[in-house]
């Protein structure tokens, strides 16, 4: 028999949800002005910005004394991971007041193009991760410790990506109350 | 035999293909790239594969969308028919039967309106139907200020505050509001109705918490509506209710982001004539982190001893409310309304109060009324304590009443009358509406105009019961009041005696 208290936790320790579709007042709303926010990465500059963004890192860790080519690389790789993870995956919302924060709860992954999958911007930006990951364990000439960061930094940019963990979240609950305000 | 033609076969193949792909340009980068990376590690060689398989497979990947395009696709002839097959409705529905009476039973005033008035029907009624309770409409003092506003200002103000809308008279009226409700700021609305509505949304977003009476007027339900913030409901004026709904709030957002939180109520509720316990509701506020927006439309120069409002009612200052809306609409007889704080409430209103910034401002000289029906309440306060004993006059007969009971408060001079549950049970009452309208129809009758409480029950959320709304004045003397009074309850009577009892 299982009490009350069992299935709440049991319903709480799974770590994976879905988020619950868009109301109809979030909808209009969502609908009533063009997302500012997310449109922006359509254009050419935006595309562009990339390989700029990771020119510079590059040549700035290289400009670092001591560090090697290998590293390099993989510093280059991390950082535009964790750079992209950041802003297309981890924050959510609009920063500016357009749609009464009909978005609010999507980050801005799933705010490019209106949540539509495999259109030419999510191919880019899925593509770009893939490639400077190639790059990258070619140039540090296969050393397996090397490969490893790069791999698994390949992995947490591409896998938000997929169109499987479109509105996906993970939540660990221990986590959750932990940062709550009136714990 | 035929084994071995297929290995020449595929031999072949692989020959032709690989000497075609060093023509292709860039091939020789290619080769030397899978080359240095296959390194003897063909476990890594084959995830790199792998990685580069599904990019490519992504990258082929057509298009789609996750929203459910739940449309049907019609053919250019079925579109033709359709339209062909349309006849328009008629801009303006013909009334029904229960509109048409409703529009002939609108009793129209000849002339300008006032405690006394006279009717097309070329009855005089005293007026018990109208805001006017400080009977400061027609005042000669103000209405010698709105001509002199007229003269210097013209009649409108041409433009949204924020857009060369803000006269000299409005920031006036504003210092003068600030002034007469001891706050440190305030802001004037151009329509009473609006005001509500874009002070709650000026503040509250989606993700914030509104905790709301559930007998609010419709105004204040829109408010929070459009403000698309989670709203809970408690009961009615019940403390122990709204500390519940607090309680329970606390709980289900227990561990998730803060974000704002309010209480909004009204002061004196348009649709009962009751008071919020603001002592309580205080209290309940600081306790649980809230802060108040009030609604004081129907409070302000009604209630306390100088018409200051429901603070001075209950002897609180004004500042511990965070936000006081009220209307300049009512007994101030003039239009339009106000939000009142602190500064920085203010302030942000002027760029973030939907009615403020893309309405056309309040006319001058209806600020310039205001502010004289605020300098008048404040130079003859002996009004109110006449309001209140022409309240407790009216009440007195009232209350006496055995089909009809008041739910308002015993001070409050917005009186509601609804029928008692046990006439509803004893006697064959099929429309209250029809019922309240012939007893409003005889008073009118026997000179007191009063009215049914007219709501739009589709556009509120909750059911609103059906009441007669009478409004005392100070126009009226007490005698007249009493007298009033007596009418409205043999009217009540008369009505009363024609409806049959239900049988047993």
């Amino acid at each position: 028999m299982i009490t009350s208290k069992e299935e709440r936790r049991r319903r709480s320790s799974s770590i994976i949800s879905h988020l619950q579709p868009e109301t109809i007042e979030e909808q209009s709303d969502q609908a009533a002005l063009p997302n500012l926010n997310a449109n922006w990465v359509n254009n050419k500059g935006a595309w562009v910005i990339h390989f700029v963004l990771i020119a510079c890192l590059k040549i700035f860790y290289d400009l670092l004394p001591g560090v090697s080519q290998e590293l390099s690389w993989t510093l280059t790789n991390i950082s535009y991971v964790v750079g992209s993870y950041i802003m297309f995956h981890y924050v959510t919302g609009i920063p500016f007041e357009f749609n009464a924060g009909a978005y609010d709860n999507l980050n801005m992954w799933e705010q490019i193009d209106n949540g539509d999958q495999y259109t030419p911007t999510k191919k880019f930006l899925l593509g770009v991760p893939i490639g400077l990951f190639l790059i990258s364990t070619h140039y540090t000439h296969y050393d397996l410790g090397m490969f490893v960061l790069n791999c698994l930094a390949c992995l947490v940019v591409v896998i938000p990506k997929l169109p499987s963990s479109h509105r996906l979240r993970l939540s660990v609950p221990e986590l959750m109350t932990s940062s709550s305000w009136d714990s | 035999m035929a084994f071995h033609d297929t290995l020449v076969y595929i031999n072949s193949t692989v020959e032709s293909i690989s000497a075609q792909f060093i023509r292709i340009p860039g091939s020789a980068i290619v080769l030397r790239y899978v080359r240095s990376s296959y390194q003897n590690d063909p476990m890594r060689s084959f995830l790199e594969l792998c990685l580069f398989l599904f990019a490519v497979r992504y990258f082929l990947a057509s298009k789609y969308s996750f929203a459910k395009k739940d449309f049907i696709k019609l053919s250019t002839k079925e579109v033709d028919d359709l339209v062909h097959e349309w006849t328009p409705e008629p801009l303006v529905a013909p009334l029904d039967e229960t509109d048409q009476t409703e529009v002939e039973k609108i009793p129209v005033i000849i002339g300008i309106s006032g405690p006394k008035v006279k009717l097309s029907t070329g009855k005089s009624v005293m007026n018990l139907a109208s805001f006017n309770m400080l009977n400061l409409l027609g005042n000669e003092q103000i209405r010698e200020r709105a001509i002199k506003t007229v003269r210097e200002y013209g009649v409108g103000a041409c433009g949204p505050s924020g857009f060369y809308g803000t006269q000299e008279v409005h920031i006036q009226t504003e210092k003068d509001i600030s002034n007469f409700l001891r706050v440190p700021a305030s802001i004037i609305y151009a329509q009473a109705f609006n005001t509500i509505t874009s002070t709650i949304p000026a503040f509250a977003k989606r993700g914030d918490i509104i905790v709301a009476d559930s007998a609010i007027a419709l105004a204040i339900q829109k408010g929070i509506l459009i403000s698309r913030s989670t709203i809970r409901w408690f009961q009615h004026n019940d403390m122990d209710d709204l500390e519940r709904v607090l309680q329970q709030v606390h709980k289900d957002f227990k561990g998730q982001p803060l974000t704002r939180r309010f209480i909004v109520t009204e002061g004196l509720f348009e649709n009962c004539g009751d008071i919020a316990d603001l002592p309580k509701i205080l209290e309940l506020k600081y306790k649980y982190k809230y802060r108040l927006i009030l609604d004081e439309s129907c409070s302000i120069g009604v209630l306390g001893k100088t018409g200051r409002g429901l603070t001075e009612y209950y002897n609180i200052p004004a500042t511990e409310i965070d936000m006081i809306v009220g209307s300049l609409a009512t007994t101030m007889c003039a239009g339009g309304g106000f939000c009142a704080g602190s500064e920085y409430v203010v302030s942000h209103q002027r760029i973030s109060g939907n009615g403020y910034v893309f309405s056309a401002a309040l006319p001058g000289y209806l600020a310039a009324t205001a502010s004289e029906s605020m300098s008048i309440m404040q130079s003859s306060p002996e009004i109110f304590t006449q309001l209140l004993s022409n309240t407790r006059a009216f009440r007195a007969i009232i209350d006496k009443m055995t089909y009809m009971y008041s739910p308002s408060d015993p001070d409050s001079p917005l009186i509601h009358l609804q029928l008692n549950p046990e006439v509803l049970e004893s006697r064959k009452i099929d429309d209250e509406d029809k019922f309240l309208q012939d007893v409003v129809d005889e008073c009118i009758a026997n000179g007191v105009l009063i009215s049914r409480n007219k709501v739009v029950q589709s556009q509120e959320v909750f059911p609103v019961e059906s009441t007669l709304k009478i409004m005392i004045t100070t126009g009226l003397t007490k005698r007249e009041t009493e007298k009033a009074a007596a009418v409205v309850k043999a009217a009540v009577s008369k009505v009363m005696s024609k409806v049959p009892k239900v049988k047993h």
